[in-house]
């Protein structure tokens, strides 16, 4: 029964690990550059949250979409300052102004919200629920079934709009796509704005189960770089499958052996993968593009 | 540009020039040198608060001058924040950073300037350096897991405690420190287990400490795990009562829990501003909501307290670092949260308190008070 219990909380952690690697895989696939800022935006989705929760005093579903269109907006003001102005740089000059962007945000919020650990509003409510001795919280359910929503429409515009076919052909190969008359610098920007938008819905998320605070983002962006290493560079169901995985050691794994032990064991396993498998578990899209 | 730079760096030389000639007189500084951000910004935001308010009441006749300087969570940050504050007028004594690891960085260099350091850091080992101008006004580890360990054995009567601590220094010097105080008392935990900062959720420890059939939950944790730890708790049904560490009297970690699921939490501490006590400690309260707009907790009524004994030294005519040295290592200082008096290592503050929680409010109340709870158990 206790197995069950642990299943679920780690499926629900899993699933929000998934948003922050999956925005972070599409910022990447679309650029080739990695946004180092990206824990830092689900801390600033979640404290976007927990600032608009007084204001619209409904359940964290109704914020949601608040959310999400401010943390798109983010996303553009993101690319438009630290990535298009050096998109023709060596990739470590967008490293590195995406981690500036990190620092900001860590500052900005240390600023505006001081220090103290915060709770966002939770989805639909804070109860238990006891379901044939097991005691799950609504908000464990509510990550699951939101984050799996989220996840499937993404895939459904990826996958069956010309939109999608066009975020997918920049990501591919920009100067074909430009060639093809794709505006490839428009959809850059509106990948930027979905990734972030992945980060504010993580943050929502998380935010209300496990606080977040202006420092929390450091943590989540190396789960991110985890699930994305182990899954395939690039590839985006690869960084779903990670994100489980690094849930599966931190919840699993650590109800068998400790904590520290787990997470010693989670980094064993991504090495392990390095050298068996560089290319990760889901490594194609990399192959096709060398 | 070739003709505005030198102006530029002249400019920047009279005004340094003249902000020293401006202190050169018979002001006596206190920069407050703490960690406003990064991992300890919480504790650190209390600590400067605290100095802050205190360095308020300036003694008739003589001039104050502080500034604050956040020194993040690096020991460099730390040493080159002393050194620039050293060379700024008259320094009396540094309200210093409460990060260990800061503060062990920084003795040997206030050792060398003969500069008083005043903390409320509560590693250890800061007071073990033969460093006589280091004075912590917050009890250490002995001190307070000493109370921690009493307070489950002699007054709750448990025998079987369960510890989960966190992994980091603070963490282990806290289990450290309450596997001496168990084993004083004849008790062995059934269960420890140490949980990474980081680590999400904290119900597989839970569930594994259940297991090991414990009458009693102690925890030594940071602000945010002692509260995801106690919210997994009540949501799983736990009645076993939990005695938690210093972090969970902070009114920041409270706020982050319904008041039923604090039923029946306890936790140590060197004060809890919030829960009463004198008419003193009250105006102090009430100081702090009016100049911050925050709850104090105990490391910003240590500092409050460790700095007012400062200025209490001057008041008394010491002028120089070494007069205040003195003074605060030969002196008893009757602060709002204890009695401070050094133990010859710098160790000022001796006593710590038990509070807790009803279940129908955030703000807890004093239980039990340990004053030398170490020697007391010996």
């Amino acid at each position: 029964m206790a197995a069950l219990q642990l299943l679920v909380n780690g499926v629900a952690l899993g699933a929000a690990y998934a948003l922050v690697a999956l925005g972070f895989v599409l910022v990447l696939n679309a650029t080739s550059a990695v946004n180092f800022a990206q824990g830092d935006l689900v801390m600033a989705g979640g404290l976007l949250a927990v600032a608009a929760a007084p204001l619209i005093p409904l359940p964290g579903i109704v914020l949601l979409p608040v959310v999400l269109v401010l943390m798109a907006a983010l996303g553009l003001l993101l690319a438009l300052a630290a990535y298009l102005p050096l998109r023709r740089r060596p990739p470590v000059s967008v490293f590195i102004s995406t981690i500036a962007v990190g620092i900001i945000l860590q500052n900005g919020a240390a600023i505006l919200f001081g220090p103290e650990p915060r709770a966002a509003p939770p989805l639909f409510g804070d109860d238990t629920l006891h379901i044939a001795g097991l005691a799950v919280p609504e908000q464990s359910l509510a990550i699951v079934a939101v984050a799996g929503l989220l996840i499937g429409a993404q895939q459904w515009v990826f996958a069956r709009t010309q939109l999608g076919r066009r975020l997918r052909a920049t990501a591919q190969d920009p100067e074909m796509a430009r060639a093809c008359g794709v505006p490839v610098t428009a959809m850059i920007l509106v990948t930027f704005a979905i990734g972030t938008a992945c980060a504010g819905a993580a943050g929502l998320l998380l935010a209300n189960r496990y606080f977040v605070t202006p420092t929390s983002g450091g943590d989540l962006i190396l789960k991110a770089y985890i699930a994305v290493t182990v899954g395939g560079w690039g590839s985006v169901p690869g960084a779903v499958v990670g994100a489980l995985l690094i849930a599966l050691f931190e919840v699993g794994v650590s109800s068998v052996l400790s904590y520290p032990v787990a997470l010693g064991a989670l980094y064993l396993t991504l090495l392990a993968i390095l050298v068996l498998r560089p290319q990760g578990l889901f490594g194609e899209a990399v192959r096709r593009r060398g | 540009m070739r003709r505005a730079l030198p102006l530029l760096i002249g400019l920047l030389a009279v005004s340094s020039c003249l902000s020293s000639a401006a202190r050169a007189d018979d002001t006596l500084s206190f920069p407050v040198l703490v960690p406003l951000t990064g991992f300890l910004s919480l504790e650190g935001t209390s600590q400067r608060n605290g100095a802050v308010l205190a360095l308020k009441q300036t003694p008739a006749g003589i001039a104050i001058a502080s500034e604050v300087v956040d020194t993040g969570t690096s020991p460099e940050a730390a040493v080159t924040a002393l050194e620039r504050a050293a060379g700024r007028g008259t320094v009396g004594a540094v309200a210093a950073s409460m990060l260990g690891t800061q503060m062990l960085a920084m003795l040997p260099l206030a050792g060398e300037l003969k500069l008083p350091l005043v903390t409320v850091s509560g590693t250890a080992s800061i007071t073990e350096q033969g460093n006589p101008w280091v004075f912590r006004f917050f009890p250490g580890d002995a001190v307070t897991k000493a109370a921690h360990a009493r307070y489950v054995v002699e007054e709750l009567g448990k025998r079987q405690p369960a510890v989960i601590y966190q992994t980091t220094a603070y963490g282990q010097s806290g289990k450290a420190h309450l596997d001496a105080a168990f084993e004083a008392l004849g008790v062995t935990p059934v269960f420890e287990e140490g949980v990474d900062p980081a680590a999400k959720d904290l119900l597989p420890v839970l569930t594994k400490a259940l297991a090991a059939k414990p009458d009693v939950l102690v925890l030594h944790l940071h602000s945010g795990p002692t509260a995801l730890l106690l919210r997994q708790a009540a949501s799983s049904g736990v009645t076993l009562p939990i005695v938690a560490g210093s972090a969970m009297h902070q009114p920041s970690t409270a706020a982050l829990l319904e008041p039923a699921e604090l039923k029946g939490v306890c936790a140590e501490t060197a004060a809890s501003p919030i829960s009463g006590g004198t008419p003193e400690v009250k105006a102090f309260t009430d100081a702090y909501r009016a100049a911050f707009g925050k709850e104090p907790d105990a490391f910003a009524l240590g500092q409050y307290d460790g700095m007012t004994m400062v200025l209490e030294a001057v008041k008394a005519g010491a002028r120089s670092p070494d007069a205040i040295r003195k003074a605060l290592s030969a002196e008893t200082f009757q602060g709002l949260a204890m009695t401070y008096k050094s133990d010859g290592k710098g160790n000022m503050a001796h006593s710590a308190v038990i509070v807790c929680y009803d279940g129908a409010s955030r703000v807890p109340v004093l239980v039990k008070r340990y004053d030398d709870p170490t020697l007391a158990a010996k």
